[in-house]
């Protein structure tokens, strides 16, 4: 086996290889003197450059070989515990987003109509003057509250926030209801921490409740979980298609959608009834046993049997296998299960059932405990009065601030209720895209008086918007140290630095300039006291005692750990509660309740959602290196139902729902239950300024319904129900 | 006739079983060897998914360049543009190239590639997978392999993957044919297969441990001497016939001058 | 009926619609290769990465090399085996044998990725390819064929010394162009050698050279037979019926022998069991053996066919077709295609199945028409059908 080569050797190595090249050097950029001098590069300025991807929220940790102040190929840093010295289709992909030729290198200003794509070009100075002016126009004529602002979660989310909350708005958007409230806010309320982290080194048996992933991949658990396998781990998959992660599984499940509750309250059944959790576990670190234990009788697993379709002897049979391969068991909490309303009381389901069998210690474990970084000093935020248009917490109790309600903030926007916003401030994020029923997201676009965005490409929400602030890429910018024990960037203990690795083009500039230069035009400069990108750095840094040029070096800096007890959970009780009584307070079911799901009328189907390998949500289409290697995208349906309804495999189908239809490719397939049907989203682009994305595909937002889970705010993205016809 | 067995040469292992078909490889390798948009070196092939519902299966083959250990292409090219390193890369020269096409006649696996799009300007040319050698050269892993995240494909001494490779069978009994591709196939290969399919299914070729090229390059080879031994028959009979007529002349002229004496 | 067209009033060019219609389809093909020289060969065929050899191979190469085998037959028929009442058809064969190769040359122009480096034959030289074989064989014999020809046009010329000079040399250019047209008719087939997994066992053997030299002296025999006897129809000459009858007699013997070897060879590799009951390659197979031999050797063991001109060119006519199949199976028809699996990305087969397209077959036609034309040319300024003393053998009848 070839020896892998440590990082230091790459950079030697790198030096090496690239030997003289050209003689006439540009003048030395900054980026590449800083790398020089770090040691990076050598006279010809080539080497290699360690950074973070941003492909995706897995954060991989990434080597950038770089020549002639040029990208030539990302390599996965050997360091970083999410990568291990490899990348992901999209992570390889990833200087075809840097140096994508739709890129927004300058400020836009719009000049035409909202969705015609005109815009001309503007000075840094005049685009950020029109953004503070419009801002504060719209906080003094109707309250800072009047101005939405909404971003997906990334490293720079501290300093948006910073900005928005000393703003004075109350009104914070994220994807997280889009994605995996469901499983933050069950494992919240049982264990009082978003997301405990998974080991698979122990692992004899894992069920995976429609976490794809071998296909919505998360590097390193994805090798994690194909490494498992193949050292005979047994892998039971629920899924009602069989993607290829079923194609790996030891059992592949085909449940019916919305049905993994029942599944999981039987499975809860049969190990409570036959007694075969772990008595000692549940007696020392649990509340709330009783009261499972009592409301999981009645379901057996003759009865989740005739709901799932899925065989009671299997169900059976798993929870006993599972309880036998206890604690070097696993039920995954995924991000959402099956994407119904009832997946929240799924995952708590899933959360009592790691917990009964004692899997704590072994299989999972608290998340990253390390702690140490500093910050720049910054005064108070200023109280604010208004309510939150999303409704937490006045409508949703349990969703935490920080993660929101952005399908119902969308929706008070378009019922002006409980008031009217006026102005829009999104980064990094694609809500014309992402959140269900796109023209009703398009409608609360229309009702503002100013939006403007902060992307690297024309995507759906710039093309809408008013005045777009082109950030430079993530190869071409800083941003904060990450911040561990936050479950987007949670790495152990250390934390991983995003340095440029080359000048960023045109004018493009990180977020947390243009963050400080907006809070300086607001007035709130208190919030944002660093010269620069490296000046905020070492802020962050200097509790530890190391400075920026060290950790550039390394790429990482470790962060002290606390020893903690393992078996300390930050919740009430300060033990794992398998019963919430603040559910129970507030009118829920304290402990998991079985809850019918909707199903379809006859000649509907279920609408899936899902991952693929080559996609990062909607950001990603426009990559031409990841197109090229990438699926046609259409609408999967089964092969015997496709004949029945005389479809064949390339027709073009109508699909309607109660909000919309689209027109999109068939694609017949033996991969997926008879009564669903599945759109990979992303695709169905509407800007024009994707010229490899647009026109590819339709896009499943305009069919979605929005169906919002009153207890975590998770949306529901597969209980819409469609008809499919012959276009 | 090369020991199969312990060809020393660099070679890779492909675990079917633990190939997710993500194609990071691909992406990497176009990216590693500057791979126009509309090319590939390294691509997908085989049934993909297999059976009826709900009893399915699934599986996917990334398809490289086998670098046989005898390679076909390498004897069938009339301009040498192949040549293969010690350690085992088999590459290709495309200044050499004339576009005839052969080599993807010869190739067994499908390998070469041409561009069928591209006018005498702006080059049409075969183009393969190389094992990346400004790689393996540093001691780096090829591309493809190096971010490979399920480790369905490594790199290293074809014994040590083959000693690999047969330990995994062995390890685990039903899971894989019990077969290692490659490993004899027109005389070894250095790209190992393991899979939990008939390699059929694949859209591997069943091929024997002879090399293919074996009966070609014998029959070249016979080809001056059979020259030579064919020119030296015609030169024979044209000697001879020619001998024979000038015989019959002599012959016919004495009969000639003996018949008027007769007539007198 | 000619039609006349004024260039220029000293100038009238009598343009039958026959040659019209020849020059047109070369002006196609002219265009054809000029896009195909720009976008590439995928532009105007429809040869993929499944199919990187097609129609063009399969009738520029294999069939136009096998019609021209009668150069060789008929130089050897005279000036080795001294059978000199055969000397009025050595002219036409050697015509058609070197217009032939040179429209090889032209295809391969079109259908090499680089034509302009068709010099690499000379100094890339990788000798355990037959196709570098076959390209060297090409450029010798033509120059050979080029030189036993050329006085034909020194006569013309009247350089009667240079045309000497060459027809004493004949014999020795003769053995080596023999020789070297052995070697290149097997070649051919030898093409095949390293595709036994791709080639029906039908057809794959280690004897394909054999097979294909044989049949190889069958076609030029029956070649000659059909070019006398179209040019007599066409160029109103008269017909040396029994010197083809004569040729026509050796042709029994010749596919008795192919058969035999064929035949022998399937069984010796255990392939009889492919010969009824493989679908489409049994009928393939079935056709060309009983059209290419089994016909042809009945049809010529009657003297009465042999000695009637319309039998003549008939037997003639079947054994081509039933040899051209021959060559086409060899080359494309029963070489295996790739199973329809999946290819990510889509480019990478293309095509998975394959028939020429119509810009495709309109090169092979244009250059073909070509040759015709260069043929009825030839005949028409140079004496082909005159021997050296200037007689028209076939006047005599």
């Amino acid at each position: 086996m070839t020896n892998t080569i440590s990082r230091r050797d790459f950079l030697k190595l790198g030096g090496v290889a690239f030997g003289a090249l050209a003689i006439e050097q540009f003048i030395p950029p900054l980026v590449a003197q800083a790398a020089r001098e770090a040691g990076y590069l050598d006279a010809s300025d080539s080497g290699y450059i360690p950074s973070m991807c941003e492909m995706c929220v897995w954060r991989c940790g990434l080597l950038a070989k770089v020549q002639n102040g040029r990208v030539v190929k990302l390599e996965g840093n050997p360091d970083h515990p999410h990568s291990k010295g490899k990348l992901c289709p999209r992570g390889q992909a990833g200087l075809m987003n840097t140096y994508d030729p739709d890129r927004v290198l300058s400020p836009l200003i719009r000049v035409g109509n909202r969705g015609e794509g005109q815009f001309r070009k503007a000075s840094w100075d005049e685009a950020l003057d029109m953004v503070a002016q419009n801002m504060l126009n719209i906080k003094t004529k109707y309250g800072p509250e009047a101005m939405v602002f909404s971003s997906t979660h990334n490293l720079s989310q501290p300093l948006f926030e910073n900005l928005l909350q000393a703003f004075g708005s109350p009104n914070y958007g994220t994807q997280r209801s889009l994605c995996f409230n469901a499983m933050t806010v069950a494992n919240l309320m049982t264990f009082g921490m978003e997301e405990p982290e998974r080991d698979y080194s122990q692992l004899k048996y894992l069920i995976l409740t429609g976490r794809n992933l071998a296909e919505a991949i998360s590097n390193s658990e994805t090798g994690d979980l194909v490494h498992a396998v193949d050292r005979g781990v047994k892998l039971i998959y629920l899924d009602p298609r069989f993607t290829k992660t079923a194609a790996k599984a030891t059992e592949w499940l085909p449940i019916r959608p919305g049905t993994d509750l029942a599944f999981h309250l039987a499975m809860l059944n049969v190990i409570i009834g036959e007694n075969l959790y772990n008595q000692s576990f549940v007696a020392q670190y649990t509340v709330g046993f009783d009261e499972v234990s009592s409301a999981v009788q009645q379901y057996t697993p003759e009865w989740a049997a005739g709901i799932t379709e899925i065989p009671a002897d299997t169900i059976r049979r798993i929870a006993r296998e599972f309880a036998a391969a206890a604690p070097y068991a696993l039920a995954h909490n995924n991000w959402r299960t099956s994407n119904f309303v009832n997946s929240f009381q799924t995952e708590r389901a899933i959360t009592i059932l790691n917990a009964i069998v004692g899997n704590w210690g072994t299989t999972m474990f608290p998340a990253g405990s390390g702690t140490g970084l500093g910050a720049p000093k910054q005064p108070a935020f200023p109280r604010v009065s208004a309510l939150r248009l999303d409704g937490v917490p006045w409508k949703y109790p349990f969703v935490p601030l920080q993660y929101g309600v952005i399908q119902e903030l969308r929706d008070a926007i378009v019922a002006e209720n409980p008031y009217a916003a006026h102005g829009w401030f999104i980064t990094r994020q694609n809500p014309v895209m992402s959140i269900p029923d796109r023209k009703k997201t398009l409608t609360a676009f229309a009702k503002m008086d100013f939006i403007v965005t902060i992307d690297i490409l024309l995507n759906d929400t710039t093309w809408f918007s008013d005045v777009v602030l082109p950030e430079a890429s993530y190869l071409e910018r800083y941003d904060p140290l990450s911040l561990v024990g936050d479950p987007l960037s949670a790495v152990g203990s250390r934390a991983f630095v995003r340095q440029p690795v080359i000048e960023p083009q045109g004018e493009g500039k990180s977020s947390m300039w243009i963050y400080k230069q907006l809070g300086d035009r607001l007035g709130l400069s208190d919030f944002f006291q660093y010269k620069d990108e490296e000046d905020y750095i070492n802020q962050q840094l200097a509790p530890l005692g190391v400075s920026l040029d060290a950790v550039r070096k390394q790429g990482y800096v470790d962060l002290p750990v606390s020893n903690t007890d393992i078996h300390k959970w930050t919740t009430s009780s300060g033990k794992i509660e398998l019963k919430s009584d603040s559910l129970d307070k507030a009118g829920f079911d304290g402990v998991p309740k079985w809850e019918e799901p909707p199903a379809p009328k006859s000649g509907q189907f279920y609408l899936l959602t899902g991952k693929g390998a080559r996609q990062t949500q909607f950001g990603t289409q426009n990559n031409q290196l990841l197109h090229k290697y990438d699926d046609e995208p259409g609408l999967w349906m089964n092969t015997k139902v496709a004949a029945t309804q005389g479809l064949n495999n390339g027709d073009m189908v109508q699909v309607a729902s109660a909000v919309g239809q689209i027109y999109v490719k068939l694609i017949v397939t033996q991969a997926i239950r008879p009564d669903c049907v599945y759109m990979q989203p992303g695709f169905g682009h509407l800007s024009m300024g994707l010229t490899t994305a647009y026109g590819l595909g339709s896009s499943d937002s305009d069919v979605r319904v929005t169906y919002t889970d009153p207890i975590s705010g998770g949306q529901a993205l597969s209980q819409t129900f469609v008809t499919v016809q012959k276009a | 006739m090369t020991d199969i067995q312990n060809i020393k040469h660099k070679a890779f292992l492909f675990d079917a079983t633990r190939c997710i078909d993500c194609r990071a490889c691909m992406i990497a390798c176009s990216v590693e060897n500057n791979i126009p948009v509309d090319k590939t070196r390294i691509w997908v092939a085989g049934v993909g998914l297999m059976g009826e519902y709900p009893n399915l299966g699934r599986v996917s083959m990334v398809y490289h360049c086998m670098h046989c250990n005898e390679p076909d292409c390498l004897s069938a090219c009339p301009v040498g543009a192949y040549s293969q390193r010690p350690d085992g890369p088999v590459l290709y020269d495309h200044n050499k190239c004339i576009g005839c096409r052969y080599c993807m006649n010869a190739c067994p696996f499908g390998v070469p590639h041409f561009d069928f799009n591209k006018g005498l300007l702006q080059g049409a040319f075969i183009d393969k997978c190389t094992m990346c050698p400004q790689r393996i050269d540093i001691g780096l892993e090829p591309a493809c392999v190096a971010t490979c995240p399920t480790d369905a494909l490594m790199f290293g001494e074809r014994t040590d993957l083959l000693t690999e490779a047969h330990s995994r069978i062995t390890a685990y009994p039903t899971r894989y044919i019990n077969h290692v591709y490659g490993e004899t196939e027109n005389g070894g290969t250095s790209y190992l297969i393991l899979s939990h399919v008939p390699f059929a299914e694949l859209g591997l070729p069943n091929l024997g441990s002879t090399p293919v090229r074996d009966i070609s390059e014998a029959a070249m080879a016979l080809t001056i001497p059979f020259a030579l031994a064919w020119g030296a028959v015609l030169t024979g009979v044209t000697v001879g016939v020619h001998q024979f007529n000038k015989r019959k002349e002599q012959l016919a002229e004495a009969e000639a001058k003996a018949k008027p004496e007769e007539t007198k | 009926m000619k039609m006349q067209i004024a260039i220029n009033p000293r100038l009238r060019f009598h343009l039958s619609p026959f040659v019209a219609i020849l020059l047109i389809l070369m002006g196609i093909a002219f265009i054809v290769a000029m896009i195909r020289y720009i976008y590439g060969i995928g532009a105007i065929s429809n040869l993929s990465n499944a199919y990187p050899w097609g129609f063009w191979v399969s009738f520029d190469l294999f069939t136009g090399i096998a019609i021209s085998s009668g150069a060789f037959v008929l130089t050897s028929i005279v000036y080795i085996l001294k059978l000199e009442e055969f000397r009025p058809l050595v002219r036409p064969t050697l015509l058609t044998g070197l217009l032939g190769y040179v429209m090889e040359v032209i295809a391969l122009l079109v259908d090499l990725g680089h034509p302009e480096r068709i010099w690499h034959y000379f100094i890339y030289q990788n000798f355990t390819s037959f196709l570098l074989a076959i390209g060297l064989y090409v450029m010798i014999y033509a120059t050979i064929m080029m030189v036993e020809l050329a006085p034909a046009l020194l006569e013309r010329l009247k350089l009667q010394k240079f045309a000497d000079l060459i027809k004493r040399y004949m014999k020795p250019l003769v053995i080596i162009g023999a020789t070297i047209s052995v070697l290149h008719q097997g070649s051919l087939g030898a093409l095949l050698l390293i595709q036994p997994a791709k080639l029906f066992p039908l057809w794959w053997t280690p004897l394909l050279p054999i097979l294909f030299f044989i049949s190889a002296v069958a076609i030029a025999l029956a070649m000659t037979i059909f070019e006398s006897s179209l040019s007599s129809r066409y160029f109103h000459r008269g017909l040396e019926t029994h010197l083809l009858e004569k040729l026509a007699a050796a042709i029994p013997y010749v596919l008795g022998l192919y058969l035999i070897v064929r035949f022998v060879q399937l069984a010796l590799a255990d392939d009889l069991q492919y010969l009824f009951n493989s679908g489409t390659m049994s009928i393939l197979f079935w056709t060309e053996v009983i059209i290419g031999s089994i016909i042809p050797l009945i049809l010529f063991s009657f003297k009465r066919i042999r000695q009637s001109p319309s039998g003549l060119l008939t037997g003639a006519i079947i054994l081509l077709l039933g040899m051209i199949l021959d060559r086409f199976d060899v080359s494309w028809l029963a070489v295996k295609h790739p199973d329809p699996i999946t290819y990510i990305p889509t480019f990478m087969a293309n095509n998975v199945h394959y028939f020429p397209s119509l810009p495709e077959v309109s090169i092979s036609i244009g250059i073909f028409s070509a040759g015709i034309l260069a043929f009825g040319l030839a005949i028409k300024y140079l004496p082909i059908f005159e021997d050296e003393d200037g007689h028209h053998p076939a006047a005599s009848h």
